[in-house]
């Protein structure tokens, strides 16, 4: 799925300008990185892409449909097909792992054998089936995070959008999640990652667009980030 | 299948997790459904009483002595008023007769009367209580007729408690309704808003907007349709007793007051359809208002 950010400028109430006029063209299967600082604009970006939120002026298209036109009724199926680890994980606390990932599919209709078996794959793929009864809260942050992940594999997204996956993990479990994050790109789905972190961006030489107080400053193929 | 498997065991937790507040819900909407049932087969019965007091009110119109009268002519000219139900020709001789029947062994008085004094008259019924006092006023100003006697008090009070028995009824609806629509709607609002993130997060993953909200809706029309259900069963338990209760004390009434079974039981059911709806509506409405709220894009 490519994603298309054509003039595309985001002001928050009353006059905060998070994001100022961006071009941007992501192809089909690319790995990129979006860094920046804290405030720079990243999460901006990736919420236009899942429809959290709507430009201010410009064109964001996903697929080649312009968001700002998506009809209210059709994105929920849009989302179906994006993938989506947020910084702070949504996970629903009161149901269990197993559950929080099999919701996903259940709202889907998806017969209930194939919920079992799609949930068992991607919890296994992330590690976690051995606590796949446990609640969130039970969970460390880097297992949070994994169950994130899970849950945005579970409909087989073409556009996978992560959120800082990595921003509260030490260096190791970071390294599963990016290890895991790979795979699903090697797989050719889209991947947009947000991210701070240096040495991540630094040890895969992957495309980069750097923000800067809203503003697109650097969008290199291959590049690094030095914060 | 699944996602009927989903609003199932949802909206069973909904119940579990809000059952205090569900009780409470449940306990108010039963309790004015129950004054609804209740205030309205009062006034059903009212109505009823009413409507054979008033098939037996009759005006009684005297025609002015007078050979030349065509009595046919003015019977038909009287039917031809606005309000008259039937009219019903009384000759002299059948007026007095009937005087003499219903004077019983004191009716040789008459005869010191000499002459009938009756004159040819017509007794007249109407549909309701409420067109008497019009239909005298028209009758007294045909210059055929000498004289109309009707009661009077016994129609102004009829008419009177009439008015009174369907405005309560209708204000004890709205009110039934307005308050049952409330704890509803104030139920479902706090199931909404303790699971908003849940639901916000629902929306993000790609749940539909009837998926999130088909579970907050069936739990807001179980519990009006369970309130108007616990209202039957006491609508049940207390008519019934009632009835009996006037039956021995005040027999005459036995033959108007709504006794059958079967339409009780109608109304029960029309009471907890009625509760199912009202719940829908409400639910419906929270839900999609709280819905939009959370997921329209900034």
């Amino acid at each position: 799925m490519n994603i298309n950010f054509s003039g595309v400028s985001k002001i928050f109430e009353p006059d905060i300008a998070a994001l100022i006029d961006i071009n941007i063209n992501i192809e089909q299967g690319e790995f990129v990185y979006i860094v920046g600082q804290t405030g720079s604009g990243k999460s901006t970006l990736l919420r236009l892409i899942t429809r959290e939120i709507l430009p201010s002026r410009g064109i964001v298209a996903v697929g080649g449909t312009d968001l700002m036109k998506m009809r209210k009724a059709d994105v929920p199926y849009y989302r179906r097909d994006v993938g989506l680890v947020a910084q702070d994980f949504k996970l629903i606390p009161t149901l269990t792992v197993y559950e929080n990932i099999a919701f996903v599919m259940e709202a889907m209709s998806v017969p209930g054998r194939l919920v079992a078996e799609r949930a068992k794959d991607v919890i296994t793929q992330v590690g976690l089936w051995r606590r796949r009864s446990m609640r969130p809260a039970q969970l460390s942050g880097g297992e949070q995070q994994r169950v994130a992940i899970a849950r945005a594999l579970a409909n087989s997204p073409s556009l996978f959008i992560a959120d800082e996956p990595t921003g509260n993990l030490d260096f190791h479990t970071a390294a599963e999640v990016m290890k895991i994050l790979f795979s699903i790109n090697a797989a050719g789905v889209t991947v947009v990652m947000s991210t701070h972190n240096q040495a991540i961006v630094n040890a895969s030489r992957q495309r980069v667009i750097e923000l800067e107080g809203g503003h697109l400053v650097r969008d290199e193929r291959g590049g690094s980030y030095t914060g | 299948m699944t996602a009927i498997r989903y609003v199932i065991r949802d909206t069973l937790r909904l119940i579990v997790h809000h059952w205090v507040l569900g009780l409470l819900t449940l306990i108010t909407a039963g309790v004015m459904l129950w004054v609804l049932g209740i205030t309205t087969l009062l006034s059903l019965n009212l109505e009823n009483l009413l409507s054979r007091l008033e098939s037996e009110l009759a005006v009684q119109a005297y025609l002015v002595k007078d050979n030349t009268l065509d009595v046919e002519a003015v019977a038909r000219k009287i039917q031809a008023l606005e309000y008259v139900y039937t009219v019903k020709t009384f000759s002299p001789a059948d007026s007095l007769a009937k005087l003499q029947v219903k004077m019983g062994s004191q009716s040789r008085a008459l005869q010191m009367l000499g002459d009938n004094p009756i004159p040819w008259n017509f007794e007249i019924h109407v549909n309701n209580a409420e067109d008497v006092e019009p239909l005298v006023e028209a009758l007294k100003a045909m210059p055929e007729v000498d004289d109309v006697v009707y009661a009077g008090l016994v129609v102004k009070r009829i008419s009177a408690l009439s008015r009174v028995s369907s405005r309560v009824a209708w204000i004890m609806f709205i009110l039934a309704v307005i308050i049952t629509a409330l704890v509803v709607y104030n139920t479902i609002h706090i199931s909404l808003y303790s699971r908003r993130e849940e639901i916000g997060i629902m929306y993000l993953v790609g749940a539909t907007r009837a998926y999130i909200a088909t579970p907050f809706i069936l739990h807001g029309t179980m519990l009006a349709f369970f309130g108007a259900v616990i209202a039957g069963a006491g609508i049940i338990g207390a008519y019934f007793p009632g009835i009996e209760l006037i039956r021995e004390n005040l027999p005459l009434l036995s033959n108007i007051l709504l006794t059958d079974h079967m339409v009780i039981w109608r109304f029960c059911g029309l009471l907890a359809g009625f509760g199912a709806t009202l719940g829908w509506v409400c639910s419906y409405l929270v839900v999609s208002r709280f819905i939009n709220s959370i997921t329209r894009p900034e």
